[in-house]
């Protein structure tokens, strides 16, 4: 007999519940019959995905350019790229733009959205529907015509200039980097506005007239209930928020091309501009690789930002 | 065990996957190699030919009709060569990027294509052209060319590009508005101080109109540069901009500071346009529609102004442009010469092309007398044969202009042909677009930000500085 079944017979005998034998069912288990199913979906994912990436990665550190001598025979160079990013101040430049244009777009994006979505929430039918659709309209208008829109609405004779009785002001080449954020901010907010609205929808009505039975204030219904309820929400808009303005190049480079001089040029427009006008591909691709950085460091930031409980 | 068997088997894993990117890399980081025709195809064949189709002539219609002419009368003497064409829609970026892509590989390089100047020196240094040297000899056209226009696609001995057309500067101005200043007409400056005083002169007696136009900022790019402050630098004591024997572009010589001068006086008098216009991505062609509708009296422009305010090109048609607008050419700082850059677009044959001798046969049918012309009318070029620049078909398309600007090409210069002149575009756009922005900027300061971008990006080594 087994050194297994004594020990079960001596529970039993103990009056302890006997220990299940065999494999758990709780427990996920693999079968190799999955690798047929999953097999297609694995070779795109690395075909399509995985292997790009790395190569993407590789070509950071190596000095292959569009055109030129090292077109066709370029080669692995160390950290060579890297040694030039650290001492390239428009590279440092382009980062400082890059966290400020993201986090002047998280603040005005979360914070307009939501402001939108607590209003309209308790607005009259009709209104909600206008004023959200409107919204939706900009967020869903495609970033080139947002950027030509704002390019026309902020430069000289634009819609800004004249109603600010300012016709000839060029806000867009005075406040670059203002105006691209703005920019940003309109198109993303009815993003904003539509998920916070449905996590607000699904904040229980209980909780809420417990609250007002408490004689508990507007604000602090706000603060204390809807705020933390919607913690969630907020940091995974926050984070998509993010991702998307950091892949937001067709806007800024429609308004400024990244300019005048650098004054918008944030890492994806600095990217190209290294990889497509300068001809240095593999330095393009090793500021690509910053972008991933940047995104991954944000990525932890709201995680971790989203398990800290009230 | 099994934790471990599963560790060796992500690495395994993982190895495969980076020999896989490896060997992707290697493949693509060697080129292939292979012969170059130089007979005549036998059989059926394709002759791959490149071109852009929305930014080089004037028209989309015009860029079919055009290349089709040239295919159409190529194919009745090549019956059993069939032309693919590959249009290449978007401005020079995106033209210049999509080729650099095509001629990676040799399977993909087309034949034929239509390339700016600018970008021979270096797809000629990366051998993806063909030295057509051999095959200039039996053309009768080649003798003709200006040795400037000649020289733009020779590097190293070896003729890379054949000029298709070719872009110069000049002084364009409202001559109604001169008049109206008490400015003489016609209009001759000698020197970069009288073209000051004529647009001071138009601020102070033509109001509501901007004095004049010199392209500025990066917003432009090597267009704005060509039809821009280029054209001062070039006029100077000092106009290297890069010195190809040493290979380094020069950020700061006397000639950059006269240039930066001449723009700092402009923008500091209040005589230049505002930064709307001219960060604007379509700055170069603003003045084209400011003339026409009154709003500006001088402008640094180009050669291809006169052809577009035709009623066949029509961008903008206006018909009493030769009764008002008059040209005067770009004094040298020294006041005794003619000072203009010179940029066009070129035909070049793959490095690889397996049909290279039918290829070339499509350059010499393109650069006969008539299409060349149609391509110069069309596309606002001056034909690179010289033997052209009296013909009235060419001539009268666009009177007086043609003819005028054609004239200049000889003494005009070139731009340079170099990877890293994008860097130096840059910096200078950046400088200009200070001194435009903000006209307290100094020449000091100016002739700094080129000095400290263009130094940051390509390194101390590749700058100099001429005293």
């Amino acid at each position: 007999m087994s050194s297994q079944a004594d020990t079960v017979a001596l529970a039993g005998q103990a009056g302890l519940p006997a220990r299940p034998t065999g494999k758990r069912a709780d427990r996920q288990r693999f079968q190799w019959s999955s690798l047929a199913l999953l097999g297609p979906s694995l070779i795109l994912l690395a075909v399509l995905f995985v292997i790009p990436v790395i190569y993407a990665f590789y070509l950071g550190f190596t000095n292959l350019e569009l055109v030129g001598p090292n077109a066709v025979n370029w080669h692995f160079t160390g950290t060579q790229n890297l040694q030039r990013l650290g001492s390239d101040p428009t590279f440092f430049l382009s980062l400082r733009l890059t966290l400020i244009f993201i986090v002047g777009s998280i603040i005005g994006v979360v914070v307009i959205g939501l402001a939108l979505a607590v209003l309209l929430q308790n607005s009259v039918t009709w209104l909600r529907i206008l004023v959200g659709g409107i919204v939706v309209v900009a967020w869903m208008m495609p970033a080139i015509t947002a950027g030509m829109t704002w390019y026309a609405s902020t430069t000289a004779a634009g819609t800004f200039g004249t109603l600010l009785g300012m016709p000839n002001s060029d806000f867009l080449h005075h406040e670059p980097m203002l105006i691209v954020t703005l920019a940003n901010v309109w198109s993303q907010t009815g993003f904003a506005m539509l998920v916070l609205g449905a996590a607000l929808r699904n904040i229980p009505h209980e909780v809420l007239e417990a609250a007002d039975m408490e004689d508990a204030s507007r604000w602090q219904r706000f603060r204390l209930i809807t705020l933390p309820m919607l913690r969630p929400t907020i940091v995974t808009t926050v984070l998509l928020i993010t991702l998307i303005s950091l892949a937001n190049f067709a806007l800024i480079y429609v308004m400024t091309q990244g300019g005048p001089g650098n004054s918008t040029n944030i890492l994806p427009l600095y990217s190209y501009q290294q990889a497509f006008e300068f001809n240095n591909l593999a330095y393009g691709a090793i500021i690509g690789n910053v972008m991933v950085l940047v995104c991954a460091i944000f990525g932890v930031i709201y995680v971790r930002a989203s398990r800290v409980r009230t | 065990m099994a934790k471990r068997r599963f560790a060796a088997r992500r690495l395994t894993a993982l190895a495969a996957v980076l020999a896989a990117g490896a060997i992707t890399a290697a493949c693509s980081g060697s080129g292939s190699t292979g012969s170059v025709s130089t007979s005549e195809p036998t059989g059926s064949y394709t002759l791959k030919v490149a071109y852009g189709s929305d930014y080089v002539f004037d028209t989309t219609g015009f860029t079919v009709k055009w290349w089709t002419q040239v295919a159409d009368e190529w194919k009745k003497s090549h019956p059993g060569g069939t032309v693919q064409f590959i249009p290449i829609p978007g401005s020079y970026n995106d033209i210049v990027n999509k080729l650099s892509l095509l001629y990676r590989n040799p399977s993909t390089a087309p034949d034929v294509a239509e390339i700016p100047t600018g970008q021979i020196g270096l797809w000629g240094q990366a051998n993806y052209l063909l030295p057509l040297n051999t095959y200039l000899k039996s053309t009768s056209w080649w003798s003709q060319f200006p040795s400037v226009i000649q020289s733009e696609g020779r590097f190293s001995g070896n003729v890379y590009a054949v000029d298709q057309g070719e872009n110069d500067s000049a002084l364009l101005y409202n001559e109604q508005m001169f008049r109206k200043a008490g400015l003489p007409v016609p209009w001759h400056p000698k020197s970069w101080a009288d073209i000051i005083t004529a647009a001071a002169q138009i601020k102070a007696k033509v109001p509501g109109v901007t004095p004049i136009w010199l392209n500025a900022g990066t917003g432009s790019g090597a267009n704005g540069l060509l039809q821009g402050i280029n054209n001062f630098i070039v006029g100077t004591s000092t106009p290297t901009i890069y010195d190809a024997k040493n290979n380094k572009f020069v950020v700061d010589s006397p000639g950059i500071r006269e240039a930066l001068s001449f723009y700092q006086q402009a923008y500091s008098k209040g005589l230049g346009a505002d930064t709307s216009a001219l960060f604007s991505p379509n700055a170069v062609t603003t003045p084209l529609t400011a003339f026409q509708s009154g709003k500006l009296a001088i402008a640094v422009g180009s050669n291809y102004y006169g052809g577009n305010w035709t009623k066949t090109i029509s961008a903008p048609f206006w018909a009493q442009a030769p009764s008002t607008m008059g040209e005067a050419i770009i004094p040298t700082y020294s006041g005794t010469g003619t000072a203009s850059t010179l940029g066009g677009w070129d035909f070049a044959i793959a490095a690889k092309s397996k049909v290279a001798k039918a290829a070339f046969d499509f350059i010499n049918i393109a650069e006969n007398e008539q299409n060349s012309i149609d391509a110069a009318n069309w596309a606002g070029w001056v034909p690179p044969d010289k033997a052209y620049w009296t013909a009235s078909l060419y001539t009268n398309f666009a009177a007086p202009y043609n003819a005028f600007f054609a004239d200049i090409t000889p003494s005009a210069t070139l731009t340079p042909s170099n990877a890293s002149y994008s860097v130096w575009v840059q910096g200078m756009g950046e400088a200009t677009g200070a001194i435009a922005q903000n006209p307290k900027t100094t020449v000091s300061q100016a002739v700094g930000i080129l000095k400290s971008y263009v130094t940051s990006q390509l390194g101390s080594s590749q700058v100099e500085v001429v005293p």
